[in-house]
């Protein structure tokens, strides 16, 4: 780097992502935040005007249906990331450990297979699974376990459910290149000094894993308050999330004024959360670059 | 933790942690078996146990015009996106580590928000723009939104492997009389291009299964496979859909079979 002081021609090739993301990012985004200002299209109706009411539809939300909305889109977020964290974080650390390559190859298989299957074929699965007829309630009944099927599906329960399974393998993926980078020695060490199993692994691996377990956390909690499909479909008419209302106002209500208005509000929430999670990543970085 | 450090016959501890994962594989992995055994039940709706073995819903799912023509439309659009994004993420990628950009750290950040920010949002986005400019809901216009989500993927992969590369092997290709030229063609790119190529299959299925940057950009008639499957599950939840999601686990799996021929596997975990 300190070779060259200037750009050097290589880069230009940043030129053709840079515009795409100008045309395609920057200024639809700029054209969102904007739409939610105005009372129709400015563009084909003349008598369309600068307003606020759709950030005062939402702030002051009479029916009360908005701040629920935004807050079970938060507390399933957190949920999700909270429950994916827990189940990520064994296979991360079983694979990124695993001294067999075909083990490790059948495990790596076995976790982006999901990932393969888009989310509305996951959520068709959890669906097949957990609704009052599926492979649960069904094997429930004939053990005689229960009388009438549990209420599994159609409500957040079931929702939480098929969203961790659809995003644990981001989590697994990035956990297990951050447990694979640990020198494995480091846990020796620890463990011929005289250090448990168990110690060794929560005074040693998972602290340095730390970056690995915020930058995951964040990824998983950023797709999981901004799906639609999920929750749509095992929430049914119990689960309304920020994204669905969305959805709603521009396919059924045909608003996307206030569509743009509550698009702004979840961008403005997003990225608090972002900026957040990068600066605690940064700063351990930091302090791991030091130590 | 490791099998290395640990002689003896039998250890709880050890037993337990196996035992754990095994069961969050079956957790992983068990949804998918159960979508394969409902593609092969002949009876009319989802039910359990599965009563027999046919291929039924298979032959309503290809006899089926709309279901065809989504899954013709989304394996193009996801061939295109991938070749989109191989180019420009790998190029991006390359003038990041290379270019001696100002604000690289800002450029990183920046070309990888599509990523952090709500899918849902830049298809909206991308939604309210081209009312605004009024050009309808071009299929090219569909391409170029999965092109965004799907080149942060490909810049994440080639950056991983740029950041691991021994700059010492391009110095010594200089050194033994190679131009800059062909230092770039056959040391850098050979290189780098599992990276990249990696990247690629994570843009071919990010296009192939994308569904909420679909969701306002496709018009009636002209959805991909992810949005016509969703709307059918509104209504309907026969096997035709089990066997449409077969279908596509199929198609997303051998993309991965191919390339993992062509690159290997282990370069998926250097994210």
């Amino acid at each position: 780097m300190s070779t060259w002081a200037r750009p050097s021609p290589i880069a230009w090739l940043v030129a053709p992502a840079a515009l795409l993301f100008v045309l395609f990012f920057i200024l639809p985004f700029g054209v969102m935040a904007a739409m939610s200002l105005f009372s129709g299209n400015p563009a084909n109706n003349p008598n369309a005007f600068l307003t606020t009411r759709h950030y005062e539809r939402f702030l002051f939300d009479t029916a009360g249906i908005y701040h629920d909305a935004l807050w079970s889109t938060m507390r399933i977020g957190l949920i999700t990331t909270i429950v994916a964290l827990l189940i990520g974080y064994p296979l991360a650390h079983w694979m990124a450990r695993m001294q067999s390559r075909l083990g490790h190859a059948l495990v790596l298989m076995a976790v982006i297979a999901p990932m393969l299957t888009g989310i509305v074929v996951r959520t068709f699965a959890w669906m097949t699974i957990l609704q009052d007829k599926g492979v649960i309630n069904t094997l429930l009944i004939q053990w005689g376990l229960t009388d009438k099927p549990l209420p599994l599906m159609y409500n957040e329960f079931g929702t939480v459910v098929a969203l961790v399974h659809i995003y644990v393998p981001f989590m697994v993926l990035t956990l297990t290149g951050v447990i694979g980078r640990i020198d494995e020695r480091l846990e020796q060490a620890a463990r011929s000094l005289g250090a448990g199993r168990l110690r060794a692994f929560v005074e040693v691996t998972l602290p340095l894993s730390l970056p690995g377990i915020l930058a995951g956390s964040l990824l998983v909690f950023a797709l999981s308050i901004s799906a639609y499909v999920t929750p749509s479909l095992m929430g049914g008419t119990n689960v309304l999330t920020l994204p669905m209302l969305i959805a709603q106002q521009v396919g059924t209500s045909f608003n996307p004024n206030f569509a743009g208005a509550l698009g702004v509000i979840l961008l403005l929430v997003s990225l608090v959360i972002v900026v957040a999670y990068n600066r605690i990543l940064a700063r351990l970085s930091g302090e791991q670059g030091m130590a | 933790m490791s099998g290395a450090t640990n002689k003896r016959p039998f250890d709880a501890g050890h037993a337990a942690y196996l035992a754990l994962n095994i069961l969050l594989l079956v957790f992983l992995l068990a949804p998918i078996a159960i979508v394969l055994i409902f593609a092969l039940n002949p009876t009319p709706f989802i039910s359990f146990p599965p009563v027999g073995v046919s291929l039924r819903w298979f032959e309503k799912f290809f006899a089926s015009d709309e279901f065809m023509n989504a899954l013709w439309l989304s394996l193009w659009v996801a061939s295109v996106v991938l070749a989109l994004s191989v180019l420009i993420g790998g190029a991006c990628a390359l003038a990041l580590v290379r270019g001696c950009l100002p604000g690289r750290t800002f450029l990183t950040a920046f070309f990888m928000s599509p990523l952090m920010l709500p899918a849902i949002l830049t298809g909206l986005a991308l939604f309210q723009a081209y009312l605004l400019v009024g050009i309808g809901r071009p299929v090219w216009g569909l391409i170029l939104a999965h092109t965004l989500v799907a080149v942060p993927y490909v810049i994440r992969t080639t950056l991983a492997v740029l950041h691991n590369f021994d700059r010492r092997i391009e110095e010594a290709a200089a050194v033994l009389g190679a131009s800059p030229a062909r230092v770039f063609f056959e040391v850098t790119l050979p290189l780098i291009r599992p990276g990249v190529f990696a990247g690629g299959v994570f843009a071919f299925i990010v296009s192939f299964d994308q569904f909420p940057v679909s969701l306002f950009l496709v018009v009636p008639k002209g959805e991909t496979l992810p949005v016509v499957l969703f709307n059918y599950m509104k209504f309907d939840l026969d096997g035709a859909i089990a066997a449409a999601s077969m279908v596509s686990i199929l198609l997303a799996l051998s993309v991965v079979l191919v390339l993992e021929r062509l690159i290997g596997l282990k370069a998926y975990v250097k994210l």
